[in-house]
Parts: structure tokens; C-alpha cells; sequence
């Protein structure tokens, strides 16, 4: 594989990845903004 | 040579997937798998959405007296605790003119006679005199503090009581604790659930807001013992507290248990006989020296036997 095909397939790796990762941190917190305590720990630990 | 290089470069392709994979995994597990509400929309409404408690709308979730005289003449602004919300909106449904209460569909206007600001919003503003009667569990000493800085003392009258409650997963093992184990768990002296009987896990101490009603209510627990900061871990198994009628909607569909302390459950009947060790008072709370004759005449109303008996309706223990 040439170095410019290894480096583009890397950079749409990491722009998808990115991608991926912020747009479920942007739905947790909206999702976090709503959610009471009591359904927070009703989630968590088991 | 050129297969080696691919294999190294495929290598690292692979690579770069699995953290962005794991990381992707990783933000899942710790805040998305957390977050997600699970309760269907009745269960919900069992917690405090302001639409359902509009006054004059008629909600069946408020409870009201039929034949209350109503309030003529300067009708006080009265604001209080989202947890308590139930409560003022039967006050004001049965003693307030119809036409003092204006909900544009999101919020109160600002020339409502009733307000909805929570615990916070309502003692910064009846101590800037922007209403006259809040329904509150007791403040906080910054919030003593705020009003005695402007020159204005509490006037609180009781008249209801609810349950200060500690609240874990369903599935935790734990179910009975002990008022000194709650001040171990938030102080950080106890930080695994095997302390207290549970399983080999560590206990994340969950807060709410500073000057909400329930993390005053931590705070007058805990006395002179430093709190720990939130959240002490983000594996293990979360504690935290609230009051017994924001929980007590929640548990017929499960994920919680509200814990019984010092071997007493918070029930209604634990609560009015005094065995439930952290009742917490639910308060009339007007400024000392108030000259508006109304604000005295809705607080009689609600240690009247109606009013007394919206207490009860609505889910809190009632003083008489």
C-alpha cells in the first residue's frame, strides 16, 4: 500500500472516529440533561 | 519487504479501529448506559414535570378543597421546591383567584401569582421580595445567610413532614443501613459496599446541587463532617438521596430501593410515628414582619383540615 493510500485511509478512520465518539458524547449529555437521579441510579452498578 | 510493510501498515489500521472501538465502548459504559431512561411515561409523570401541575388546568394530579374561601385583594406570589410542587399547586388551585395564575405553556409569566423557580430560585427571590410565600424543606446556611446579608428573617411554619431517604440499584444486596454507615459513605471513611455487607464493589457517593432541598438536607445529617466531592468513583455502585415522594413513583418499575435506616423503612405510617430517623419538615416560609394579611390567611389554610388533607392527598405526611 503506498504511504498516500496508507495516510488517507487513516485520516477517514480517524475523521469517522471521531465523528462516531462526539456525536455519542453530545447524546449522553442531552440525555444526562433530562435523566432524574433516581433513573441514573437505577442504571448504574449492576 | 512490501508484504511486511503491509502487514505493519494493516497492523496499525486495525489498531486505530480498536481505540476508536473501545473508546466509543468506553463512553457507552460510563455515561450513555447511565443516562437512558427506562421508565415508561406514566412512571415519569410520578416525578415532578411542571406542565403536569398547572393550576386550573384540570390535572388529576392535583389535589384540591372544593368549598375554600379564596384569597380577594393583593394575592402573594408563593414559589417553592420542585419536589413540593404538588403540594403549592393544590394550595393555589383551591384558595387562589383562577385568573392570578398565568402559564404561557413552557413557564410561569412574571406577573403570575405563582411561581416555579425550585428550592434555590424561590429563597434568593422571597428574600429579593419578588414573592411573598415559599413551600420549602428547611434552608440552607448560605441561604441564611443571604437573607440575614439583606436584612430579612424566615418566618417558617410546618405543615407537612416527608422522608429524607437513601436510594440504591434494586439489584445492590444492601437494603438496611445505618445513619452513622451514611455519614462513613459521604464522608469517605466507607468507600466499599463489602462494609456494609454488599458485594466487593465501590460505592460512588452521588450529590445533588448545592442549596437543592435534598443536599441541605445531606448537609444537616453530616453536621461539622467534610463531605466527600461527587461521584468518588466511576465504577461501583451509585448511593444517593432525595425525598421519599420523588422516589416513591419510581420503584413499581423497579431499578431502585429507597434503604431503610437504622432498620426502619421510610413509609408513610414510619414517618407520622417518628420511628424514621431523617423526616425532613416541609415548611410555609414568609418574611418576619410580612404586612400582606393574605399570605397569614393561605398559611392558615394549609394547617386547616382541607388543607391539611391536600397534604396527605398529594403524598406528604401532614402536622395535624
Amino acid at each position: 500500500m503506498k504511504d498516500r493510500t496508507f495516510g488517507i485511509i487513516l485520516a477517514v478512520i480517524a475523521v469517522i472516529g471521531i465523528g462516531v465518539t462526539t456525536a455519542l458524547l453530545v447524546y449522553g449529555y442531552n440525555l444526562w440533561k433530562d435523566i432524574s437521579i433516581v433513573e441514573m441510579i437505577a442504571n448504574w452498578g449492576f | 519487504m512490501d508484504s511486511k510493510k503491509l502487514g505493519k501498515q494493516l497492523a496499525v489500521i486495525i489498531l486505530v479501529i480498536a481505540l476508536f472501538a473501545g473508546l466509543d465502548v468506553a463512553v457507552y459504559q460510563l455515561l450513555i448506559r447511565r443516562v437512558i431512561s427506562h421508565h415508561s411515561p406514566g412512571m415519569q409523570k410520578m416525578s415532578v414535570e411542571v406542565a403536569d401541575y398547572v393550576p386550573f388546568t384540570g390535572s388529576e394530579n392535583i389535589f384540591t378543597a372544593e368549598d375554600a374561601e379564596r384569597l380577594e385583594g393583593d394575592i402573594p406570589t408563593i414559589d417553592g421546591a420542585a419536589g413540593l410542587l404538588p403540594l403549592y399547586a393544590g394550595f393555589v388551585e383551591s384558595i387562589y383567584p383562577e385568573d392570578s395564575v398565568l402559564y404561557n405553556g413552557e413557564s410561569y409569566d412574571a406577573s403570575s401569582k405563582m411561581h416555579y423557580t425550585n428550592t434555590r430560585g424561590a429563597y434568593k427571590d422571597i428574600v429579593d421580595g419578588k414573592c411573598d410565600l415559599i413551600i420549602c424543606v428547611q434552608p440552607s446556611d448560605e441561604q441564611i445567610a443571604y437573607a440575614a446579608e439583606n436584612g430579612v428573617e424566615f418566618e417558617m411554619v410546618p405543615i407537612g413532614y416527608d422522608a429524607f431517604v437513601f436510594i440504591v440499584n434494586a439489584n445492590n444486596p444492601v437494603s438496611d443501613i445505618t445513619t452513622d454507615q451514611i455519614r462513613g459513605i459521604y464522608s469517605g471513611r466507607i468507600t466499599n459496599w463489602s462494609e456494609l455487607g454488599g458485594k466487593n464493589m465501590p460505592i460512588a457517593a452521588m450529590h445533588r446541587n448545592e442549596g437543592s432541598g435534598s443536599q441541605t438536607a445531606l448537609e444537616k445529617l453530616m453536621g461539622d463532617t467534610p463531605i466527600v466531592p461527587d461521584y468518588t468513583t466511576l465504577n461501583g455502585s451509585p448511593i444517593g438521596f432525595s425525598f421519599r415522594y420523588y422516589v416513591t413513583g419510581m420503584l413499581a418499575e423497579g431499578g431502585v430501593k429507597m434503604l431503610a435506616i437504622d432498620g426502619v423503612e421510610p413509609d408513610i405510617a414510619n414517618i407520622a410515628n417518628g420511628t424514621y430517623p431523617v423526616t425532613s419538615g416541609i415548611y410555609a416560609i414568609y418574611r418576619k414582619g410580612e404586612t400582606n394579611e393574605n399570605v397569614y390567611k393561605a398559611v392558615d389554610f394549609m394547617l386547616s383540615p382541607e388543607g391539611q388533607k391536600i397534604v396527605e392527598e398529594s403524598g406528604y405526611v401532614p402536622v395535624n
